[in-house]
C-alpha cells in the first residue's frame, strides 16, 4: 500500500453521496408516515440504527481485500441455495410469501443474502478464462445457475425478487457481451411467455414475430425449430405459472391492466398512490401536510410506497431530484464496471447496477401507475434493515472495486 | 485479456440510454401527474380525507290555537349498523332482540347495498331502553352495531288528531329519485296531513359538518376548525287554528262512530275541529310501522286511513233546502210572504212526492223550521235547476275547498247538462225534487257543507277553510299565513232570513228543538241523507251564537237514522264548549250574546 494516496483517488464520494442524500430523504418520509401511526411507533428510530450500521457493513466491504469476493463466490452462492430451500421448509410468512428467516433476534431475507451471492457466482463462472457465453453449453450452465434460487424464490412466492433475478442474469450475459442471437435466444421465451398472459390473440402474434426474426437469422432449420418449439412450451408454461400464482398475485397483475375493476381491493394501493404523488404538485404540500400520507390512506407507507410520501410532500422538485440522485449513481456505478480492468469485478459491479436500478424502475413505476404493484423496496429509501443493509454492502463491493481498480491490470 | 464484445463502448452506451430513458419515462410521467393533471389529483385528495356529516335539524313542533303543545318532538335510540364492520352472523340474535321477522336486518342491508359500505344504516327505531342497555353491555361482540337518539314525533295532548296532524315516515325511493332532491336514504318525510303540506316550514334546513377522516373513515377532526360548517336551522314551529278542547270533545263524540265533523271559525275559515272517525294511532306511525298493524289498518271495513271530514261524499240531506232558500230569495223569486200550500207532498210529472207532515201555507222561514219538503218542491221550479247549480258553486259545492290537508274530495252538484248526458234532452225534471232536499245525486263532504255553514253565519264572506294560522319566526313572533278570501256576493237580508229560519229550528217548533241550550243561542238545520245501502247518514250543521256567530260546524254520523237525533247533540256538545272556552279565555263573549231571555 502505498503512503501517498489521494483519498478521492481511492474512494470515490460519487458513490457515497448519492446513496446519503437517499438515505436521509427516505427518513424523513419514514418520519412523516410514521410519526403519528401507532402501529408503525420506532420505526424512525430503526431505521437509523440500521442506517449505521449499514454504514459500518459498507465500510467493512470496502475495505476487504479484493480478491475476498472471488474466494467467496462460489461458497456464498452454495449457501445462499441452502438458505432458500431452509426458509421454504421453517421460514415465516409474511403478506403471503414464505421469505423470512429468524437468527436469534434478527429476521433476515436469504433471497436478498442471494443476490449477492448469485452475482458473485455467476461472475466468477463468467470471467472463467475458457468461457465462451454464445456456446450452448455455457449459455445453458450459466443460465442454469442464475435460475436455480428463482425457483426457489418463485416457489416462496417472491415474484418481485425473482424479477429482479431475471433481470441482474440477463445483464450480466449482456455485460458478458453475449451475441446478438444468442440474446435473442434467452430473451425470446421470456417474450413468449409475457404476451401470453395477455391472451390468445398477443401468444399468436408474438409467436409469428419469433417465427420470422428466426428466418431473418437463417441459422439451421433444426436449430432454429428447436427454438421456435422452446417458445411454444414457454407460452404454455407461463399460463400454467399465472394459474399456479396465488389469487393475490393474480389479482394484483389484473388490478395493474385495470385498476379501477376493484378500487378497494388490489388497486387501492395504486389508485391512493397516484392520488398522493398527483396532489403533491410542483413544490408539495410541505413536510408533515400531505394528506394522503398523514390520514393514512396507503397501508405501510414507509416500506414500498415511500415514494408516495416524497411526490406528495416534496412535489415534483423532490421526486425528480431523488430520481436524478439514482440516475447520478448508477452512472457511476456503470463507470466503474466500465473502468474495471478485471472482469469478475465488472460483472458483479454491473449485476449490482442491474439489481439496484431494476428495483428503482419496479417501485417508482408502481407507485405512478406504470408498472403492476410488485412489492419491491425503494433502495436506500424505503423502511427495512434487510434490504438497507444488502445494499449497502453491494455498494461496498463497487467502492471496493474503485479503491482496487488500479492494481488490476 | 477483455473480449472483444466483453463490457465494449457499444454496451456500456446500451445500458446508459437504457438507464436515461427508464428515467426519462418516470420523470415524464410524474410531469403528466404532478403538474398536468395535478388538479383532478388534488380533487379526489380533497375528497377522500372530507367527510361531510349531515346535521338533521329539529323538525317544527304544532301548537293550537292557544298556544297549546299539540305535536312535540321526543328523544328516542335508533340502532343502527355499519355493513363493512357487521357480521351478518348476528342477524339471528340482532332480530331477535329487536323482536322482528327473521330476515328483517337481511332485507333493509339489501335496500342500501348500493350505498359506502362505510356508511351506518338505521335498522330500527324507537328501540326500548333495555334494549340499548344490552347492546351497550355486549359492545364488544357486536362490531359495526351502535345506535343514536333520533327525535321522533310525540302527541302531548292526548288528541288524536290523525287526519290533521298526518305523520313523518322515511323517505321512498321514488321520492329519492326526484331531481332536486333535498332528502337522503333514511330521512323523514311529511307523508300526510300538515306533517305534508308544510314540510318545507316544519323540516328546516339540513346542516353539514365538515370533518377530516382517515383511510378507514375514522374520524379525526374538524375541517379547518368548523369555519366551512353549515349549521342546521331548526324547522318552524307551526300554529294551528285547532282548539285543542274542542278537538278532543269532538274526538270523545264521536268515538265508536263512523262520521266526521268540522267545526269552522266563520269570520276567519280557520277550522277549529276536525274530526273523521274511527281514527288510527298516529305514535304508532312515528317509528318504522308494524306491518300487521298497517295491514289491519288497510283491511278494517270501517276504514280509519279514509279521511272522512274532506273526501267522504254524501247527499247533504235537508240541510241543503238553505242552499235553494238562499237562492230562490236572492234572485227575488219569493219573499218571506211567498207561500206555497202543503198538504203532505207534491205530485210532479206523475208521481208523488212526499212531505213528511201537513204544513198548510207555509213561507220559507217555517219551511226552514219546519223542513217542509213540500215548499221546496215548488220552490226548485221556480229557480230551475241550473241556477240552483250555479249557486251551488258559488257556496263551494262540487268543488274542492282547498284546505290546507291535500286530500279531498269535490261531490257533486249535476246541472241540466249532467242529466241531458244520461236522460237526452227530454230528461225527468221530477228529478229536481229530490235534488232540491239534498237527495239523489247530489252530494257534499262535512267539510263543503261546514263552510257553508260559516257563509251563512258571516253572512256570505269567509275565508278559505284552513288549519294553520301562521308560523312562529325566530323572534317568537306567530307570523300568519294569507288565505283567499270568499265572498258569494249575496245581501245580508237574504241571510238574516234564512238565518231565522235556522233559529227557529233549534229554538222554535223546528226538527231539532231537543238541543236548545240554557247559555248560547244556537241556529241549526238538520238533514238525513237516504241511505239505499242500510240506516240513513244523519247531518247537522249549525252556528252559535244566533247573534254573533263564533263557530259554524257541521257533523256527519253514518248510519244511524235521524239527523236531528244523533248528529244535533254532538254539534251542540261541541258549541258549548268552544264557546265556554271563549267566555274563560277573552273578551269576544259578553253578556249580550249569551241567552237573551234567560
Amino acid at each position: 500500500m502505498r503512503i501517498d494516496y489521494n483519498l478521492k483517488d481511492k474512494f470515490d464520494f460519487g458513490l457515497i453521496f448519492p446513496v446519503i442524500i437517499l438515505y436521509f430523504i427516505g427518513l424523513a418520509a419514514i418520519y412523516s408516515s410514521t410519526y403519528n401511526n401507532p402501529s408503525a411507533q420506532g420505526n424512525f428510530e430503526r431505521q437509523i440504527i440500521w442506517g449505521i450500521a449499514a454504514l459500518i457493513v459498507f465500510f467493512i466491504t470496502y475495505f476487504l481485500p479484493t480478491n475476498t469476493f472471488k474466494l467467496i463466490s462460489i461458497p456464498t452462492y452454495l449457501l445462499s441455495v441452502l438458505l432458500l430451500i431452509i426458509v421454504l421448509l421453517i421460514g415465516r410468512r409474511i403478506s403471503g410469501a414464505q421469505s423470512w428467516m429468524t437468527i436469534g433476534p434478527i429476521g433476515f431475507q436469504p433471497s436478498e443474502f442471494a443476490k449477492i451471492g448469485t452475482i458473485l457466482a455467476l461472475s466468477r463462472f463468467l470471467s472463467k478464462r475458457s468461457m465462451d457465453i454464445d456456446s450452448f453449453k455455457d449459455l445453458s450452465i450459466t443460465i442454469g445457475i442464475g435460475m436455480l434460487p428463482v425457483l426457489l424464490i418463485l416457489l416462496e412466492p417472491d415474484m418481485g425478487t425473482a424479477i429482479v433475478f431475471i433481470l441482474f442474469i440477463l445483464t450480466i450475459i449482456f455485460w458478458k457481451g453475449i451475441s446478438v442471437f444468442a440474446m435473442f435466444v434467452v430473451l425470446s421465451p421470456a417474450f413468449v411467455a409475457v404476451s401470453s398472459l395477455f391472451g390468445l390473440y398477443y401468444f399468436f402474434g408474438a409467436l409469428a414475430i419469433i417465427l420470422v426474426t428466426l428466418i431473418l437469422f437463417r441459422r439451421d432449420l433444426f436449430f432454429s425449430g428447436s427454438i421456435f418449439t422452446l417458445n411454444l412450451a414457454s407460452g404454455f408454461f407461463a399460463d400454467y405459472v399465472f394459474r399456479a400464482l396465488s389469487p393475490h398475485q393474480q389479482s394484483r397483475i389484473q388490478a395493474f391492466i385495470d385498476p379501477m375493476s376493484d378500487p378497494l381491493g388490489s388497486g387501492y394501493n395504486t389508485i391512493q398512490a397516484k392520488v398522493a404523488i398527483g396532489s403533491g404538485g410542483l413544490f408539495g404540500k410541505g413536510f408533515l401536510a400531505g394528506n394522503q400520507t398523514q390520514l393514512q390512506f396507503i397501508p405501510e407507507q414507509w416500506t414500498d410506497f415511500v415514494y408516495c410520501v416524497i411526490g406528495e410532500e416534496f412535489g415534483f422538485i423532490g421526486s425528480i431530484i431523488t430520481i436524478a440522485l439514482f440516475v447520478f449513481l448508477f452512472m457511476r456505478i456503470l463507470k466503474i464496471s466500465f473502468s474495471s480492468k478485471d472482469e469478475f469485478l465488472s460483472l458483479a459491479a454491473i449485476g449490482i447496477l442491474a439489481v439496484l436500478f431494476t428495483h428503482f424502475m419496479i417501485n417508482i413505476g408502481m407507485v405512478l401507475g406504470i408498472m403492476p404493484v410488485i412489492g419491491l423496496p425503494l433502495p436506500f429509501v424505503s423502511y427495512g434493515g434487510s434490504s438497507l443493509l444488502t445494499n449497502m454492502i453491494m455498494l461496498g463491493i463497487v467502492a471496493n472495486i474503485y479503491r482496487t481498480r488500479k492494481s488490476f491490470t | 485479456m477483455k473480449s472483444e464484445k466483453f463490457a465494449s463502448l457499444n454496451r456500456r452506451t446500451i445500458i446508459s440510454i437504457l438507464i436515461i430513458i427508464s428515467a426519462a419515462l418516470l420523470g415524464f410521467r410524474l410531469f403528466q401527474m404532478q403538474i398536468l393533471n395535478r388538479n383532478s389529483y388534488e380533487n379526489k385528495s380533497a375528497g377522500n380525507s372530507i367527510k361531510s356529516i349531515e346535521k338533521i335539524p329539529l323538525r317544527g313542533v304544532m301548537y293550537d290555537r292557544n298556544m297549546n303543545l299539540l305535536v312535540n318532538n321526543i328523544p328516542a335510540y335508533t340502532i343502527r349498523i355499519t355493513p363493512d364492520r357487521y357480521n351478518k352472523k348476528l342477524n339471528h340474535l340482532l332480530e331477535a332482540v329487536l323482536e322482528v321477522d327473521s330476515g328483517y336486518i337481511d332485507n333493509i342491508l339489501k335496500q342500501y347495498k348500493v350505498y359506502s359500505r362505510f356508511q351506518p344504516i338505521k335498522i330500527k327505531r324507537g328501540v326500548s331502553f333495555d334494549t340499548i342497555a344490552w347492546l351497550e353491555e355486549n359492545q364488544e361482540y357486536l362490531p359495526g352495531v351502535d345506535y343514536i337518539v333520533e327525535m321522533h314525533r310525540d302527541y302531548p295532548a292526548g288528541i288524536n288528531g290523525s287526519h290533521i296532524f298526518g305523520y313523518i315516515k322515511e323517505v321512498s325511493q321514488r321520492q329519492l329519485n326526484k331531481k332536486n332532491n333535498y332528502y337522503n336514504l333514511g330521512d323523514y318525510i311529511g307523508s300526510k296531513g300538515i306533517e305534508k303540506t308544510y314540510e318545507t316550514e316544519l323540516r328546516g334546513k339540513k346542516g353539514w359538518n365538515y370533518v377530516l377522516v382517515d383511510s378507514r373513515r375514522k374520524r379525526i377532526g374538524k375541517y379547518r376548525n368548523g369555519l366551512q360548517d353549515l349549521p342546521a336551522v331548526k324547522g318552524s314551529d307551526i300554529v294551528l287554528s285547532i282548539d285543542e278542547d274542542v278537538q278532543r270533545v269532538a274526538e270523545e263524540e264521536l268515538k265508536g262512530r263512523t262520521g266526521a265533523l268540522v267545526a269552522i271559525e266563520p269570520a276567519t275559515g280557520e277550522i277549529l275541529a276536525l274530526v273523521s272517525a274511527p281514527e288510527y294511532d298516529l305514535s304508532k306511525f312515528s317509528y318504522i310501522t308494524p306491518k300487521d298493524f298497517l295491514q289491519k289498518l288497510y283491511n278494517d271495513p270501517r276504514k280509519p286511513l279514509f279521511n272522512r271530514a274532506t273526501m267522504s261524499v254524501k247527499p247533504p240531506g235537508s240541510t241543503y233546502k238553505i242552499l235553494a232558500a238562499i237562492a230562490a230569495l236572492d234572485l227575488g223569486v219569493i219573499n218571506t210572504s211567498t207561500t206555497f200550500y202543503c198538504n203532505g207532498g207534491l205530485t210532479i210529472g206523475g208521481r208523488f212526492f212526499k212531505c213528511h207532515g201537513i204544513h198548510g201555507n207555509i213561507n220559507v222561514i217555517n219551511a226552514i223550521e219546519k223542513s217542509c219538503n213540500s215548499f221546496f218542491y215548488n220552490l226548485i221550479f221556480k229557480i230551475g235547476i241550473d241556477r240552483w247549480a250555479d249557486y251551488s258553486r258559488r257556496f263551494g259545492f262540487g268543488l274542492k275547498t282547498g284546505i290546507d290537508i291535500g286530500e279531498e274530495n269535490a261531490g257533486l252538484i249535476p246541472d241540466s247538462k249532467y242529466y241531458e248526458k244520461i236522460y237526452g234532452p227530454k230528461w225527468p225534471t221530477s228529478i229536481m225534487a229530490s235534488l232540491v232536499i239534498g237527495q239523489g245525486e247530489t252530494s257534499v263532504t262535512p267539510l263543503q257543507l261546514a263552510q257553508f255553514t260559516a257563509l251563512i253565519a258571516n253572512n256570505g264572506v269567509t275565508y278559505l277553510p284552513h288549519l294553520v294560522k301562521g308560523f312562529i319566526d325566530n323572534t317568537g313572533n306567530v307570523v300568519p299565513y294569507n288565505f283567499k278570501k270568499v265572498d258569494v256576493k249575496i245581501d245580508k237580508k237574504v241571510f238574516d232570513e234564512v238565518k231565522e229560519g235556522m233559529f227557529l229550528v233549534v229554538n222554535g217548533e223546528g226538527t231539532a228543538t231537543h238541543i236548545r241550550s240554557k247559555e248560547y243561542l244556537i241556529a241549526g238545520k238538520t238533514g238525513t241523507a237516504q241511505n239505499p245501502h242500510g240506516k240513513d247518514h244523519a247531518w247537522f250543521i249549525a252556528f252559535a251564537p244566533y247573534d254573533n256567530p263564533q263557530i259554524a260546524v257541521a257533523v256527519l254520523v253514518e248510519n244511524v237514522g235521524f239527523g236531528g237525533t244523533y248528529a244535533a247533540p254532538i254539534a251542540k256538545k261541541i258549541i258549548e264548549t268552544y264557546l265556554n272556552g271563549l267566555k274563560e279565555n277573552s273578551k269576544v263573549l259578553d253578556n249580550s250574546i249569551v241567552r237573551l231571555d234567560n
